[in-house]
């Protein structure tokens, strides 16, 4: 006799929460086992006063958003789009569009 | 027995499109008996097989199943009430396209919460009766018409009622089959059920089957005797 | 209590027996259902992830970094600006920093060349990041030629190759000693890109900013939480762009959703009357509508969580690369460290699964309360 179909989709079902439950469980140990590398990378960034991650390489103003200016996005025209995809990711740092003392 | 104590069914009342559908009917079924409605259509019979069979409540009246009043019970009540002691067979036969005629015959009893392994026995049992065991597996849609007749009173017999009420079974069958439904109701009143048919059709209401044959017109009964 | 729970079985297997029967459409709604979440799932995975390395990492960063603006860019900043800014109270130290870019015409690149403070490389080589050993296949005592400022050829040797796992931080990074910049890079003698701070006391960061700027108008001084701050802002702001763009997807699916959901064809009425005349009660109808809801959100919210979770995490978000990687040469391998935040998990739940079971249910509402003898009319 084939089995219920209640039976088939709460068995599925459970089979997904239990998927999730390890991928969860596995990413916890992952974290875990990651602490000593990003101890490690926290270190380089101090000894070589890092300020950004390395995601967009295309531009300085996507490379070091942080340090960036407000004026960089638009070199040409004040008015021109960006170059780049990653512009379209990447926005000004708050402290630049935000009423700060080193806005410019 | 059912006592029906002159019960009126009023649709849309109050607007202008009201009409009423039963008025002032009273009539006493007996148990292990064929009582059958007859009468044009739109002469109320339908209205008033819903309201025998717990399916809706009248506007004013009373109905008595036993000693039990059912017309002031709420719906819960009333659903528990139709779900035990009524088994339904529609005009075409109202089954569930898609599902297997097993599925169909097992549906009614499963607000029940039976276990399956013993719902799904009973009903195979009730479907090997009307031949239909060859049949568990295959959808609605592609049972021939004789076929889909017998599931849909399988469907009615599952929760074992003492009472099986059909409405016009016959409307959508060819001569053969309306013989074979009414032999198949022979059998069910040998067994003890109390039949109840609402029909037009002669080859229902002149048989030597009926009981008792009350006779309808325009939401009132015009005649109330004994069968053939 | 085992007839309850039989129940419930008894009204799953009519459930699903009844969304089998249109398997085609069921199957696309769960399909682009699915591939909804999914795509939620693997942004919202990724922007944690990503943001939630920056926050770890960068907090190491420098205190206080000063840049000195001309023309509304930012330009070499004077060294001799480190005497006046180190005396200002709560500064421990000023020290000035080189580092710029190289752009590399041949692999179409971008460098980034720093000077470290300490631990400089020998003269006359470098140490150069993953990203960078990749492109030009160099390693370790392989010599790379690069043209300087003033169009004369320079020649380096590598002297290592910067570590994988710091791949986030360094892919595209160049070490280099002072005096080799300086020849290479032509930053005039005096001068340093920016300037960073040693600082007593991190509450006083606002008050030193507003002293540099007092002292010095041309410069900008940048504070350690606006650097953490951007990349917290960093998928918010301008990915808004995308989510616009997304979100008149999502909306599509919405209102396919919804009339899928709602709109009770007069089959599924019937269905439902028929139900109710063969015995079945009101709460038994919806309870079957509920199931019929939870089926199809819930199996599309754990499908689609699960696999956003494998592209993320284990496909290093390869659908995502063409986006992300835009006209970078240098683009790194993101493993991620798999940081999930679980109230990101629930509110993605309550997002997808609470309203398309609702809108299953309510509808139903009123063909669930109809007399059941309007079957028989």
């Amino acid at each position: 006799m084939a089995p219920r179909n209640s039976a088939l989709y709460l068995g599925g079902t459970a089979g997904l929460l239990a998927l999730l439950a390890g991928l969860l469980t596995g990413s916890g140990l992952a974290v875990a086992d990651a602490r000593d590398e990003l101890s490690r990378n926290a270190r380089l960034v101090r000894e070589l006063e890092l300020t950004d991650l390395c995601i967009f390489t295309e531009a300085a103003y996507t490379r070091h958003p942080a340090v960036t200016d407000l004026a960089t996005a638009f070199q040409d025209a004040p008015a021109s789009f960006e170059h780049f995809p990653s512009g379209a990711l990447v926005g000004p740092p708050a402290h630049l569009t935000g009423n700060h003392v080193g806005s410019h | 027995m059912i006592r029906v104590r002159q019960i009126t069914k009023t649709f849309n009342s109050g607007r202008p499109n009201e009409f009423t559908a039963v008025s002032g009917v009273s009539l006493t079924v007996n148990l292990r008996e064929v009582t059958v409605l007859k009468g044009p259509s739109g002469s109320g019979k339908t209205t008033l097989l819903g309201m025998v069979g717990c399916m809706s409540r009248p506007t004013s009246g009373r109905i008595f199943l036993g000693e039990r009043e059912i017309t002031s019970l709420s719906e819960r009540f009333l659903t528990d009430i139709r779900r035990r002691t009524f088994g339904f067979i529609f005009q075409r036969f109202n089954l569930i396209n898609g599902l297997t005629a097993l599925e169909n015959v097992m549906a009614p009893a499963y607000p029940s919460g039976e276990r399956f392994s013993s719902l799904r026995a009973r009903a195979l049992a009730v479907m090997e009766m009307f031949d239909l065991a060859r049949k568990a597996g295959a959808r609605v849609e592609w049972l021939s018409g004789g076929e889909a007749q017998r599931v849909a009173i399988a469907r009615a017999l599952i929760n074992n009622p003492s009472v099986v009420i059909a409405d016009e079974p016959t409307a959508h069958l060819d001569t053969r089959l309306s013989h074979e439904f009414m032999a198949i109701m022979r059998r069910l009143k040998e067994e003890g059920k109390t039949i109840i048919l609402a029909s037009h059709d002669p080859i229902v209401h002149d048989t030597d089957l009926a009981d008792r044959v009350i006779e309808m017109r325009d939401g009132r009964v015009i005649a109330d005797g004994a069968g053939r | 209590m085992s007839g309850a729970i039989e129940r419930q079985l008894h009204i799953i297997d009519f459930t699903v027996s009844s969304l089998l029967r249109r398997k085609g459409k069921n199957g696309a709604l769960l399909t682009v259902y699915t591939l909804i979440v999914f795509i939620l799932a693997s942004v919202m995975f990724f922007t944690h992830a990503v943001k939630r390395e920056a926050a770890l990492v960068l907090r190491e960063s420098p205190e206080i970094i000063v840049q000195r603006t001309l023309t509304g860019r930012y330009q070499p900043i004077p060294i001799s600006y480190v005497e006046s800014i180190g005396e200002i109270r709560g500064v421990i130290s000023a020290r000035p920093r080189l580092w710029g870019y190289y752009y590399d015409a041949n692999f179409l690149a971008n460098y980034t060349l720093v000077v470290p403070a300490d631990q400089q490389p020998e003269a006359g080589t470098i140490d150069i990041g993953s990203g960078i050993s990749r492109v030009r296949e160099a390693f370790r005592g392989d010599t790379i030629g690069f043209t300087g400022h003033d169009g004369k050829p320079f020649a380096f040797v590598v002297n290592r190759v910067l570590e994988e796992e710091s791949r986030l931080l360094t892919a595209d990074l160049i070490l280099m000693r002072e005096a080799d910049y300086r020849a290479f890079s032509g930053i005039p003698p005096g001068y340093a890109t920016d300037l960073v701070l040693k600082v007593r006391n991190p509450r006083e960061y606002t008050t030193i900013a507003e002293k540099i700027v007092k002292l010095h108008p041309d410069t900008r001084p940048i504070v350690r939480d606006e650097i953490l701050r951007t990349y917290d802002a960093l998928f918010g702001w301008r990915s808004g762009l995308v989510i616009v763009i997304f979100g008149a997807a999502v909306l599509a699916f919405v209102i396919f959703a919804w009339d899928k959901a709602t709109g009770l064809s007069s089959e599924e009425k019937k269905e439902i009357g028929i139900l109710k005349a063969v015995g079945w009660e009101t709460s038994d109808v919806l309870l079957m509508k509920f199931w019929e809801g939870l089926a199809v959100s819930l199996t599309a919210f754990l499908a689609g969580v699960i696999l956003g979770y494998c592209h993320v995490f284990f496909t290093s978000a390869a659908l995502f690369a063409p986006v992300i990687k835009g006209w970078s040469t240098l683009y790194p391998d993101f493993r991620l460290v798999p940081f999930i935040d679980l109230a990101d998990l629930v509110t993605l739940f309550f997002f997808t699964v609470v309203p398309y079971t609702v809108t299953t249910i309510v509808p139903s509402w009123r063909a669930a309360t109809i007399d059941p003898d309007s079957v028989m009319r």
